[in-house]
């Protein structure tokens, strides 16, 4: 029988696992049963000795490589990683998953872009797995483990971090006075009588089946992960010295993530972002329209909750969610020039444009435009102030659709994004390309 | 005085010291207020410009009502959270769960009055009732409250379990049970992809969403104006309302026109996020008007609402002394 912690590495079994490790430094030395196992896993390719992990800490590298270059590289060879699909792989693959979650906790803390690949590429290799078992070890797999993490009557705000989070959606889940239902005796007890004409098992098995139960445990085994780096970014925050091999790691773990930024590209969307002029072309329509001036309510959420900070990242910052590194608007316009020559007059040109001017009746709210670019609550935008406040990100479209329900005008382009920044970025890209496919 | 210019009028500063001293009781504020009073921000609109003071704090309800009668202020707010330090707004501990309903923002509004009437506060009312359901049905929510607000309605959430949800959560219930978004219509099995309009699904989300889909189209009107609905299409959903009215929704979806159908339905849960103002909902800091307080504005009292069947803001929300108005 497949061992639990294959899929869940926070089960008791994944636990017993870790403590019977001992020596750390163990991690470096050549480990004969694990090249053993990997090349005997079934269609590994052993052509390349690149291939095969020799130690704890090479196979915690490849197992963050299996994801990236999955992600990423059109010529993923599935065959150089088979092994990680192998369950025999668990006593070493729990250790590998803790080494790369220890690290990253101690190195770059939670919501970095490594503890999100982290956790992502935690979910990835969950459904790899479970989609290569037999259906009778994923059935077993699947009810033991949300046995174990789901117990008794569920409430669906037990999914609390996971919805606040968004990797489960409210619409996706079946609920009845409050209850989580995920069994089909459940369902049947809770809705047979309202499904005239219709099949309960047919029912049950579109709307709920082991489809909703494999979301919810893996997105739940995400979700521990991110909890667990937290955890132990608390905890080292205490400690004076992180363990040097836990650091190495972590420099290796940035060379992997880079790697894609270096080698595949995306029509330049994995290239840095550089701030550049605006190319009003390329606003998302919920912009476009904030621009051309709000004719009823919300003037104020529209202009310095909506408008400034978009603006203001869209032309200094445009990649900030992918970088995901801290920056004020000075590090990128020392002299504050396109802020005062491109970015205000922008925003006091849609504020005029309202129906009144929202100036005119709230001359105060200039202030809070500067606020929003880190300046403080002062009347002039002036470096020493900055970083009184925080320079605000722009809303996601989820925030835009309940702060200002009426901007949202969604065209296709909005369908594959989540941020009005990256409908901006993602356009910019097609017209750039667009551009040098003409002069190609 | 004319009947409709006595009701909805502003109350003059006489009127409102007035209602505090001769109308108005201190027990006429809720338990969920008072049993909470220590832990709560209160905010104040004295001139009828917003509510600009704010962080106040009282430690007991006589000082509250000590308070309330001698400014008789033109809008008195408490906060929905609760805090450990509330004139600071520090150490938060939880908040209610709001849902506010405004007449005068209901997407479809039959009355197409400019401020609110009867018509379109009955509607915010059947909008309220139709919430509870599902936060009651589907959720599971039991402890709450109705607040008549002056010119719509405050359904305030107590339990437990979603007072320390945070605004993200919040957003997605605002979501979840005013039918955001249409729900997909493809259910993949074995291989296999099934088609399941939402009105076939008599649970969960695509319930809720075909139940808020029924009364908007219910109370689609010749003159109401809905973005990418021409109006050829809005005719011809009017012109078969009364095939929904008995659930036949196969037959309506035919009538309209399987594309036409998805547009209708596509803007009518765009429109759907008007049904509650969801900002009020995912703020966690809120002030809200104080149950019992005056609406100065419209002239009416907030107040909760024990039965919301039976309530009738015109004959139970208005104060005394618009009725008097009639003798100046």
């Amino acid at each position: 029988m497949v061992s639990v912690a294959f899929i869940n590495p926070f089960s008791e079994e994944g636990r017993q696992i870790v403590r019977e490790l001992g020596d750390l430094n163990s991690v470096y030395e050549e480990n004969g049963d694990l090249i053993d196992l990997v090349i005997h896993s079934r269609s590994q390719d052993i052509s390349d000795d690149e291939s095969i992990p020799h130690n704890l800490i090479d196979l915690a590298i490849k197992r963050l490589e299996w994801y990236i270059k999955k992600k990423n590289n059109p010529d993923f060879d599935y065959k150089k990683y088979s092994y990680l699909y192998n369950p025999k792989i668990t006593r070493f693959d729990v250790i590998a998953f803790y080494l790369l979650s220890q690290a990253i906790s101690v190195k770059f803390g939670p919501n970095s872009r490594e503890s999100r690949a982290m956790a992502e590429s935690q979910g990835k290799l969950m459904e790899s797995r479970l989609g290569e078992l037999s259906l009778r070890d994923r059935k077993h797999l699947l009810s033991t483990i949300l046995g174990s993490l789901l117990i008794g009557d569920v409430k669906w705000t037990t999914l609390g971090d996971l919805l606040s989070s968004r990797k489960i959606r409210l619409p996706d889940l079946v609920m009845s006075h409050g209850n989580l239902i995920l069994d089909e005796e459940e369902f049947a007890e809770s809705f047979q009588d309202k499904l005239e004409n219709r099949d309960s098992h047919k029912m049950y098995e579109l709307l709920i089946g082991d489809h909703i139960k494999e979301l919810i445990l893996n997105k739940m085994i995400m979700q521990k992960t991110e909890n667990y780096i937290t955890d132990v970014y608390k905890k080292s925050q205490r400690k004076v010295e992180p363990n040097p091999i836990l650091l190495d790691l972590a420099d290796r773990i940035s060379e992997v993530l880079n790697e894609p930024i270096i080698s595949y590209g995306y029509r330049g969307t994995e290239k840095k972002m550089e701030a550049s002029p605006f190319d009003t072309e390329a606003f998302p329509p919920c912009v476009k329209m904030v621009l051309d001036g709000i004719k009823s309510g919300g003037r104020n959420d529209a202009i310095i909750l909506f408008l400034t900070p978009f603006l203001s990242y869209a032309r200094l910052y445009p990649d900030v969610f992918r970088r995901n590194i801290t920056l004020k608007v000075s590090d990128v316009d020392p002299q504050l020039e396109a802020v005062e020559k491109e970015i205000l007059p922008l925003i006091y040109e849609a504020a005029e444009r309202c129906t009144p001017p929202l100036f005119e009746d709230q001359p105060q709210e200039k202030v809070n435009i500067n606020a929003k670019m880190g300046f403080g609550m002062h009347s002039e935008i002036e470096l020493k102030h900055e970083g009184e406040t925080t320079w605000y990100t722009p809303m996601g479209c989820e925030k835009v659709k309940l702060h200002l329900p009426s901007l949202c005008k969604p065209d296709e382009i909005c369908k594959k994004i989540g941020n009005p920044l990256s409908y901006y970025i993602r356009r910019l890209n097609d017209i750039k390309y667009s551009k040098n496919s003409k002069t190609d | 005085m004319e009947e409709k210019e006595r009701f909805l009028q502003p109350a003059s500063p006489e009127e409102r010291r007035r209602y505090y001293r001769e109308e108005w009781n201190v027990k006429d504020i809720p338990d969920f207020i008072s049993n909470s009073i220590i832990q709560r921000e209160f905010g104040f609109d004295h001139m009828g410009r917003g509510p600009n003071d704010r962080y106040r704090v009282f430690r007991s309800m006589d000082l509250l009502r000590k308070f309330l009668r001698y400014r008789a202020p033109f809008a008195a707010y408490s906060s929905v959270a609760f805090y450990k330090k509330p004139r600071r707004r520090d150490g938060w501990i939880k908040s209610e769960l709001v849902f506010d309903v405004d007449a005068k923002d209901i997407p479809i509004r039959e009355c197409g009055c400019a401020g609110v009437c009867e018509i379109c506060l009955n509607q915010a009312r059947e909008i309220v009732c139709s919430l509870m359901d599902t936060l009651k049905g589907d959720m599971g929510l039991k402890d709450m409250h109705v607040i008549y607000s002056g010119r719509g309605y405050h359904l305030r959430v107590f339990d437990e379990e979603v007072m320390e949800l945070d605004s993200d959560v919040r957003g997605q219930i605002v979501q979840y049970i005013i039918g955001a978004e249409v729900p997909k219509n493809e259910y993949a099995q074995d291989g296999m992809t099934y088609k399941l309009e939402h009105f076939t699904i008599p649970f969960g989300y695509p319930k809720v969403f075909t139940q808020r889909t029924k009364y908007a189209i219910l109370h689609l009107k010749d003159h109401i104006q809905i973005d990418d609905i021409n109006k050829k299409l809005l005719k011809d959903a009017i012109k078969n309302q009364d095939i929904l009215r008995e659930d036949k929704w196969g037959i309506f979806k035919g009538k309209i026109g399987p594309q036409r159908y998805q547009r209708l339905i596509k803007s009518i849960a765009s429109l759907n996020m008007g049904l509650v103002d969801a900002k009020v909902s995912i703020d966690l800091k809120r002030i809200l008007r104080l149950p019992s307080s005056l609406h100065s504005m419209v002239s009416m009292k907030c107040m909760e609402v024990k039965d919301i069947g039976k309530f009738d803001p015109f004959q139970d929300a208005v104060p005394k002394f618009v009725f008097e108005r009639k003798s100046k």
